[in-house]
């Protein structure tokens, strides 16, 4: 049984966390945006450790060094140089969903993953158990949303991010931890690939240019 | 039971004395006959009260007319609160109308009001009290002719023509819901009578429910049954639109709580069904309201938001029943029918200072009034309280009903199902903003009609109507008052512990702070008041045009709420010069989709139009091709009673 | 009942007395954070006492109602104080702390007010009192979430009992008062016409709401309603300090509990005070229309709270 301290704390930490991720849906500056998300792996760290004090497994303390270290300090900062070396601060645009609606079905959403997961655990897990996972997957989910909703290639990249912060969400709540990590590496594979894109063609390029660009590139082996 | 007799003889004398003398133009006649219809209110609110308080059913039953078919009357609780519901609103707007119809129309079709308006009292009241669905549907015929005709009275413009037409269709419509409804019980029962839970199949159970809920849904004007009702009430006589939106659609509202609660067998999802076409007929209602700048129309569509109030609590009654929680529900379900009285007072009175309004200015189009507050005090006393009301504002008797329904809403959790509390705590929040945006609906209204400059001449002739067309709504407002603030003795006295405030110490320390304020005020301050000029940036004299107008006052709400309106907003500006620095002429034109009629109603119609002229094709034939038609009528009748059943 | 006539009395003495004080205490910060020195503390009871003096100057076309709207506003603010002890909780409460009156009661003011901002014939009222009205409308979804989740937690409807639940327990048991809290913290700003909804220090039409309405009040009728717009704040603040921290808060009444409760009242709301000044000093002032943004992240805080709080 956990210390109902820690329960409470783990809650609040979880409505902030989806806080954040309702923040990136909707924030146009990049640099906000960026430091949204530093917030939000940082408030994942602030879970792990929780569940480290709980546990006392130091899987948990390492994922939560390394979410520090990486998610909070390193992506946030190489992502605000490019930000700085393009020039450009805002990403104003947005596709399918305006941002009033992407939290409305952002909300909707979460209802709806939490009702379905109700039906398939039945209850049987614990509460607080159940609860992480159906952050993490609403978290992965909305990061998708992020992805699809927004045009520039660094907006999506945080959705990404956000995405695997879901994931792993998920993972230290439900999965076993060799699980995560492999997923943790996949994921992370897509965003070296979207961030090395970004810092090859500049923060403004949108997927239809990185399309034309990877065009390009099949011509060398058509022939 | 006698006294309801002695009352319906008055109002039919009263009409038979106008039909007599159609052929004069006699305004004696007429107030004589309006003062007879006062007496039979007069004996309706007592017998009605009376009623409601004893809690012993009145039965009456004429001689049977065919087999299993007789007239028969029963008043219990429920009718009582209805007959008193409109027997209350009738009694003011005869008072009211002593004089609005003398001022407002002229030539010897005045005659033809009195008796009109009488039978269309008379048959709501018959409505209500009738034990069988038989008799019901007669009366319900009676509702909709006599109030058809009483909205085509100005028959001779093109707009009314337009909205009695729509409002004639629209109510036959109704009644076939309503008949499909009442042959199906019949089907099952075997009788006409009014029984309180028959046993039925499941299947005839919600067959009938979809069918009645239909019935009057389109009466009561749900969305999106609701277009007659802005325009009929539009075009309608002002005291005819009080009536109509005061009480008519209460009379639907009987019907749906009659056979709900005492015959049919209620599931979980009719109430989900009521609750969410409640909320959004309240939502849309009132954000339809809020783009109207005709007075009359705007009402009207506040008059569809409150009947999704009023569906709000019983939708909630249904669902709280279902879970066996049966102390919500009742409070539900209180507030439901507290909502319907309160609804039916304060619509009135604000229909009728409309009117009022109307008839001193000519227009209905509030962008043209303004200042009425110093040439109509009185009526722009009345009017404020009215709008008090309807925006739930403490201590008036709107708030009380809306607490309660908030009340019930916020123990939604002791609700075991997950889901109906998420859908619960939507509508909560959607039900939080239609009072909310109906408070700046009002602020609007009175602000633009009444306060601030007039905005054309003819506002500034008005003058203070006749005291009879302020009597009629001053009951009206009285009870808008004594209903909040006593609403707590008045529960306790109908035997009732609503968990609610005690209104009447609320409003005593608002007169204790007020006297303190008035006399610390006039203690400290100098007491002058220096009347100066409104400041305008420094322009010379402000006139109405740097007023704010309706259409400005609204906008941002329009901005706010643009996909629902699926508004156009077309700008075109003209420049001097070709940097587009120096304004030099501009038009911008804000247009508002009536989506319910281009995406709904017409495409319906159309579709009925194509059939009905098929239909015609075969109909449009000489007459023998009329009597093969018959022929072969008749002889698959034959197989089919030989053979077949 | 001889409880409640205290309560009554004290109640309102000491919400009158201090609401310029956390008006003053504000202005003073929001001076020292833009490198001003501010006003002296006091003196907005001075100009309050100066405007009282002065002759009341009234348009030519205005009613009734700019006459009667000051006192109505003061009046319903004072009502719904009764709603919210500040100091201690009185035995019978006599159905004051209803948190729906107490929300209507307020939104009846702010309706007389609208009013009043219209009744001059003035463009800046009007605008004053159409966005006031909008803003208004469109945040009461988020209030009525907010106070549902707390009417579940503290399981009454009753202000004075939900302060005596929460003085009987500690916050940390409830991770929703925690959140709530926190939207509490955003309806305080906006009730009260705060950056980022609106703007109290400006008279530029572009951005006031809440000063243009007034715009057009003086002497007598511009003091009460600076008064009431003063102890409307600190009744917000009082909701959510008493939520959240109610210690010192008296259950009973005897000098020395009420002397605690109105210095530890005095303290946690200039804490408050000085917070909200801070807040209101880093954050930029919101477009009209860019409130939508605010409000459905706020609506959203409250209602997955809700969610997950109440269900799981």
């Amino acid at each position: 049984m956990m210390n109902p301290i820690s329960i409470i704390l783990i809650k609040v930490l979880f409505v902030f966390i989806l806080g954040t991720a309702a923040l990136i849906i909707m924030q146009k500056s990049l640099r906000s945006l960026f430091s949204i998300y530093a917030i939000q792996s940082l408030l994942m760290a602030f879970v792990s450790l929780v569940l480290f004090k709980e546990t006392g497994s130091f899987v948990l303390l390492a994922l939560a060094v390394l979410t520090v270290v990486t998610k909070v300090i390193i992506i946030p900062y190489m992502l605000n140089r490019v930000r700085k070396d393009s020039g450009i601060h805002h990403d104003a645009e947005f596709r399918y969903l305006t941002p009033v609606s992407a939290i409305i079905i952002g909300m909707a959403l979460i209802f709806v993953i939490y009702s379905s997961f109700l039906r398939v655990f039945q209850l049987s897990q614990d509460n607080l158990f159940f609860l992480g996972s159906v952050i993490g997957v609403s978290l992965a989910m909305l990061g998708m949303l992020v992805i699809f909703s927004r045009k520039k290639i660094v907006t999506k990249a945080v959705g990404y991010l956000m995405m695997e912060n879901g994931v792993l969400l998920f993972g230290v709540f439900i999965a076993e931890l060799p699980f995560i990590i492999e997923l943790f590496i996949i994921v992370d594979l897509v965003i070296f690939i979207l961030l090395a894109a970004v810092l090859s063609m500049g923060i403004d390029s949108t997927e239809e240019d990185l399309t034309r660009k990877l065009n390009n590139l099949t011509k060398w082996f058509k022939q | 039971m006698f006294l309801f007799a002695i009352g319906v003889g008055l109002c039919l004398l009263s009409a038979l004395i106008c039909v007599v003398n159609t052929r004069r133009d006699n305004s004696i006649t007429r107030k004589a006959a309006l003062w007879l219809t006062i007496a039979a209110c007069l004996i309706f609110v007592s017998e009605g009260a009376r009623t409601a308080l004893n809690n012993q059913p009145l039965q009456y039953s004429f001689s049977q007319i065919a087999p299993q078919l007789q007239f028969s009357f029963s008043i219990d609780r429920l009718a009582a609160f209805f007959i008193l519901v409109i027997s209350i609103v009738a009694l003011s707007v005869a008072i009211y109308s002593l004089r609005y119809i003398e001022a407002s129309t002229s030539g010897i079709r005045r005659n033809l009001f009195v008796p009109l308006m009488n039978v269309f009292i008379l048959s709501m009241l018959c409505f209500v009290a009738s034990a069988n669905s038989f008799a019901q549907l007669l009366f319900w015929e009676l509702i909709s002719l006599s109030s058809f005709i009483l909205v085509m009275y100005h028959y001779e413009k093109e707009e009314t023509r337009k909205a009695g037409i729509f409002y004639f269709i629209m109510t036959q419509m109704s009644t076939i819901f309503l008949m499909l409804g009442f042959i199906l019980l019949y089907n099952a029962t075997g009788s006409f009578t009014i029984a309180s839970s028959p046993v039925l199949t499941a299947g005839t159970n919600t067959l009938v429910f979809i069918f009645l809920f239909c019935g009057f849904g389109i009466k009561a004007g749900i969305i999106p049954f609701h277009k007659w009702l802005p325009y009929a009430h539009s075009s309608s006589p002002s005291n005819i639109s009080a009536l109509m939106s005061g009480v008519m659609i209460k009379v639907a509202i009987y019907g749906l709580v009659r056979y709900v609660l005492f015959v049919l067998d209620p599931q979980l999802w009719w109430g989900i069904l009521i609750l969410i076409a409640g909320t959004i007929s309240a939502l849309l209602g009132v954000i339809y309201a809020l783009k109207e700048h005709d007075i009359k129309r705007l009402l009207a569509y506040h008059s569809i938001e409150n009947i999704g109030i009023i569906l709000i609590g019983l939708g909630l009654y249904i669902i709280f029943d279902s879970y066996g929680l049966s102390d919500l529900a009742f409070l539900s379900l209180a507030a439901s029918l507290f909502h319907t009285l309160n609804h039916a007072i304060f619509k009135s009175l604000l229909f009728l200072t409309a009117g009022s309004v109307v008839e001193e200015t000519g227009t209905r189009d509030i962008e043209k009034m303004g200042g009425l507050v110093k040439t109509m005090p009185i009526t722009a006393s009345l009017f404020l309280i009215g709008a008090l009301s309807i925006s739930a504002l403490p201590p008036f008797n709107g708030f009380v009903s809306e607490l309660m329904i908030f009340q019930a809403f916020f123990q939604a959790f002791a609700i075991p199902s997950h889901y109906v509390i998420v859908l619960l705590v939507v509508c909560l929040s959607l039900f939080a903003l239609t009072s909310a945006l109906a408070a700046a609906c009002f602020v609007k209204a009175f602000g633009v009609i009444f306060l601030a400059m007039p905005r054309s001449d003819t506002v500034q002739q008005a003058h203070e109507v006749p005291k009879s067309m302020l009597i009629g709504p001053a009951l009206l407002a009285f009870l808008c008052v004594g209903l909040g603030i006593f609403s707590f003795q008045i529960f306790s006295w109908l035997g009732y512990q609503p968990p609610m405030p005690n209104l009447l110490w609320v409003s005593l320390s608002l007169f204790i702070f007020l006297g303190l304020t008035v006399i610390l005020v006039r203690a400290a301050s100098g007491h002058v008041t220096r009347r100066a000029e409104t400041w305008a940036c420094g322009m010379p004299t402000p006139d109405s045009h740097s007023e704010y107008t309706a259409a400005g006052f609204s906008e941002p709400i329009l901005t706010f709420f643009k996909p629902i309106y699926k508004t156009d907003k077309v700008i075109e500006r003209n420049f001097w010069d070709k940097y587009g620095a120096v304004f030099k002429s501009g038009r911008a034109d804000i247009h508002v989709m009536k989506i319910f009629e281009e995406k709904l109603y017409i495409p319906v119609a159309n579709a009925i139009r194509s059939i009905s002229r098929k239909v015609s094709a075969a109909q449009n034939v000489d007459l023998d091709t009329f009597i093969l038609y018959s022929f072969i009528t008749v002889i698959i009748l034959i197989i089919v009673a030989g053979w077949v059943l | 009942m001889a409880s409640f006539a205290v309560y009554f009395v004290l109640n309102t003495v000491f919400v009158l007395a201090v609401s310029p004080l956390f008006m003053g205490l504000i202005k003073i910060v929001k001076a020292q954070m833009q490198g001003r020195r501010g006003p002296p503390l006091l003196q907005i009871y001075f100009n309050l006492l100066k405007l009282f003096k002065k002759e009341r100057v009234v348009s030519l076309n205005s009613s009734f109602i700019t006459l009667i709207s000051p006192y109505i506003n003061i009046i319903f603010i004072l009502a719904a104080s009764l709603c919210v002890p500040l100091v201690f909780i009185p035995a019978a409460n006599y159905g004051f702390g209803n948190v729906i009156l107490f929300l209507y009661l307020m939104v009846m003011a702010k309706f007389f007010m609208a009013l009043g901002g219209l009744d001059a014939g003035s463009s800046f009222g009007g605008m004053g009192s159409s966005r006031e009205m909008t803003i208004s409308a469109i945040f009461e979804p988020v209030v009525i979430i907010v106070v549902s989740a707390l009417v579940f937690v503290l399981n009454t409807f009753n202000i004075h009992q939900m302060f005596a639940t929460t003085l009987g327990s500690s916050v940390l048991t409830n991770a929703t008062l925690f959140l709530t809290a926190a939207a509490l913290f955003i309806i305080l700003i906006t009730e009260t016409s705060r950056v980022p909804v609106d703007n109290p220090e400006t008279h530029l039409e572009l951005t006031m709401v809440h000063e243009a309405m007034i715009l057009e009040s003086s002497g007598p009728n511009l003091a009460l309603m600076e008064l009431s717009h003063a102890i409307k704040s600190t009744l917000l603040m009082a909701l959510l300090i008493n939520i959240l921290v109610p210690w010192g808060l008296a259950a009973s009444v005897t000098p020395l509990n009420l002397l605690i409760g109105m210095l530890t009242f005095l303290l946690k709301g200039s804490i408050l005070a000085i917070f909200m000044a801070v807040f209101e000093s880093v954050m930029a002032k919101s477009r009209l229309f860019g409130l939508r943004t605010f409000f459905i992240l706020a609506f959203a805080l409250a209602f997955v709270t809700i969610v997950f709080e109440l269900l799981v």
